[in-house]
């Protein structure tokens, strides 16, 4: 009994061992051979088979870990004797009986002797370690995702207590301007939700309603995206401000012709790239607004003169100059459409829908490192905002201007049809070509014989009109010519 | 109440479409969910484990930079599918990560 219990134990360490290394048992084939070889050496209960077991299973094993395992399972094969026979109460001094391991005795030696001389300190594998540091890696990446999440809760409560500062500096304001103050678009009934409409961890919006002159206005809190530590990181290098936008939409009478802007050059370079609108009508480069008292930052674009000179009165020269550093650009336009649409060719055929639009873009000061209480700065603008509806709303072009404003706008839809004409000609030929060939499928499809006969004599009788009627247009023209 | 005293027009109270077309503004989302599935997948079949790390920061990152109006599942599944991945890179590899220098 007691030998067996040993082979049991000299069996199960080497074979536990290389248990724990799946991969190295990619190969069915090899598991089978070895559960036999195993099995067999149960069976067969002869001591040169229970030695030969660990070389075999060390052979199966790779190359890199069969002296690491060699070696250890020697060890292992030979502390475990001693704790077989420890705990057995074995009072022998000898490890094991030597009658009864005669065949293993022989082959341990052997191997210990080829083992001696070259002493090799082989590495073990990391995983073999059983401790934590060799997963310091993971334990990084994990770090990390914390390090993600944690910054993630506090950036989005930062944006949220911003935004909802800014609120609360502003409500009075705008709840004695407008009739309606905030909402979402969900209910039925237009009624005043008194809150931000969170579009996203950074970004806010705020609808109101209900004045004089216009439409409505949309307010976008555009914070800086403080939830995302890859925006966070980047922001290190590259400073950027929270943004305020203000979108006012005005009614149609309310608003005479023109365009017009104002904002730091560089704003102001960009917009005339990409809005519709100012690329076409502005035609110049930002004009510097020092002739108007304006500070130098401040550059303005304008489609004439006279809409400049109209535009900067007193107050208004005196809001541009007071909060210079917190605006970056202001457009009035009643052919507003947004930022230039990439098109493909043969899709545009019509101009796109323009609004008569003010907008607004404000930078929150402090570049980033935000407070709530620097909303408070912004209350100014808001009433410069204001301002700037009542004023859009009662300035008005003299004839001149009037007029070249119409021709501007003329011009514009001309060339805009010059270009699209080609393209609109061969969307209608296309039209009429799909238009014959779903009739000829049709009367292809017809399976009664005399409905076809009779759709095909429709379909002559049609076109013979169509060629009439053309000759009679070419007989008329040639007629007025004459 | 207007400043003005002139009455005003019942206005149009609905906020229009906020912005016509959200995937304008900004892909971030979108181009993480879709780099995180594709790490996921080369970590699953390749059984490499970075890749199955960076498949979940990537989600991660698709879900900070969401919009509201974004389907959670397609959150959930991009991020389950990146855990999954890391998952079974260990259990078929318990070996753990070796840094590249």
């Amino acid at each position: 009994m007691k030998n067996l219990y040993i082979f049991i134990a000299v069996l199960f360490i080497p074979w536990s061992f290389s248990l724990a290394k799946y991969d190295e048992f990619e190969d069915g084939d090899d598991i089978m051979e070895y559960d036999d070889n195993d099995f067999a050496e149960f069976e067969d209960v002869s001591e040169e088979t229970v030695t030969e077991s660990p070389q075999k299973i060390i052979t199966t094993e790779d190359d890199e870990e069969e002296a690491t395992v060699e070696l250890e399972g020697q060890d292992e094969n030979q502390e475990d004797f001693d704790d077989t026979d420890t705990q057995e109460g074995d009072t022998e001094s000898e490890p094991y009986d030597d009658e009864e391991f005669e065949g293993y005795e022989e082959k341990p030696d052997a191997s210990h002797s080829k083992n001696k001389d070259p002493i090799t300190i082989v590495n073990v594998p990391a995983h073999l370690q059983n401790s934590w540091e060799s997963y310091y890696m993971e334990i990084l990446m994990v770090t990390g995702l914390l390090a993600y999440i944690m910054n993630y809760i506090i950036g989005k409560n930062k944006n949220n207590r911003l935004a909802h500062a800014w609120f609360n500096v502003h409500r009075e304001l705008l709840e004695s301007n407008f009739a309606l103050v905030g909402d979402d678009g969900t209910n039925k009934e237009a009624t005043s939700t008194g809150k931000l409409n969170q579009e996203n961890e950074h970004i806010y919006n705020l609808w109101c309603s209900g004045r004089v002159c216009c439409e409505g206005m949309l307010i976008q809190l555009k914070f800086l995206k403080r939830q995302d530590l890859l925006n966070v990181l980047a922001r290190m290098m590259r400073p950027a401000s929270d943004q305020v936008q203000i979108k006012v939409t005005m009614n149609d009478e309310d608003m005479d012709t023109y365009v017009f802007a104002v904002g730091t050059r560089k704003a102001l370079v960009r917009l005339q790239k990409e809005m519709q609108d100012l690329s076409e009508f502005c035609s110049d480069k930002p004009k510097s607004g020092a002739k108007y008292g304006l500070p130098d930052s401040l550059a303005i674009l304008s489609e004439m003169g006279e809409v400049t000179e109209g535009m900067m009165d007193a107050k208004m020269i005196h809001f541009l100059t007071h909060y210079a550093d917190k605006i970056e650009s202001v457009q009035f336009s009643d052919q507003f459409s947004g930022p230039k649409l990439m098109q493909e060719e043969g899709q545009l055929t019509k101009l796109p829908e323009t609004k008569k639009t003010l907008l607004f873009t404000f930078n929150v000061p402090g570049s980033g490192n935000t407070s709530p209480k620097d909303m408070e700065s912004l209350l100014p603008l808001m009433s410069m905002v204001i301002y700037s509806i009542d004023k859009a709303k009662k300035f008005r072009l003299n004839r001149e201007g009037k007029q070249k404003a119409d021709k501007n706008r003329a011009r514009v839809e001309e060339n805009f049809l010059k270009l699209t004409h080609v393209q609109r000609q061969e969307a209608a030929q296309s039209r009429r070509e799909e238009k014959k060939r779903a009739e000829k499928e049709r009367i292809m499809n017809e399976e009664d014989p005399e409905k076809q006969r009779r759709l095909e004599e429709a379909a002559l009788r049609r076109e013979q009109k169509k060629l009439e009627k053309k000759q009679m247009k070419m007989k008329q023209i040639k007629v007025k010519a004459m | 109440v207007p400043p003005d005293g002139a009455p005003f027009p019942p206005g149009r109270y609905k906020p229009p479409a906020t912005e016509t077309n959200p995937a304008l503004e900004d892909p971030t989302p979108d181009y993480m969910n879709l780099l995180g599935m594709v790490f996921s997948m080369c970590g699953l079949m390749l059984k490499l484990k970075w890749c199955a790390w960076i498949a979940v920061y990537c989600s991660f990152i698709s879900f900070a930079n969401s919009r509201s109006s974004e389907d959670t599942k397609q959150m959930m599944s991009s991020f389950m599918l990146s855990i999954s991945a890391v998952v079974m890179s260990y259990l078929q590899n318990p070996q753990p990560m070796s840094p590249p220098w």
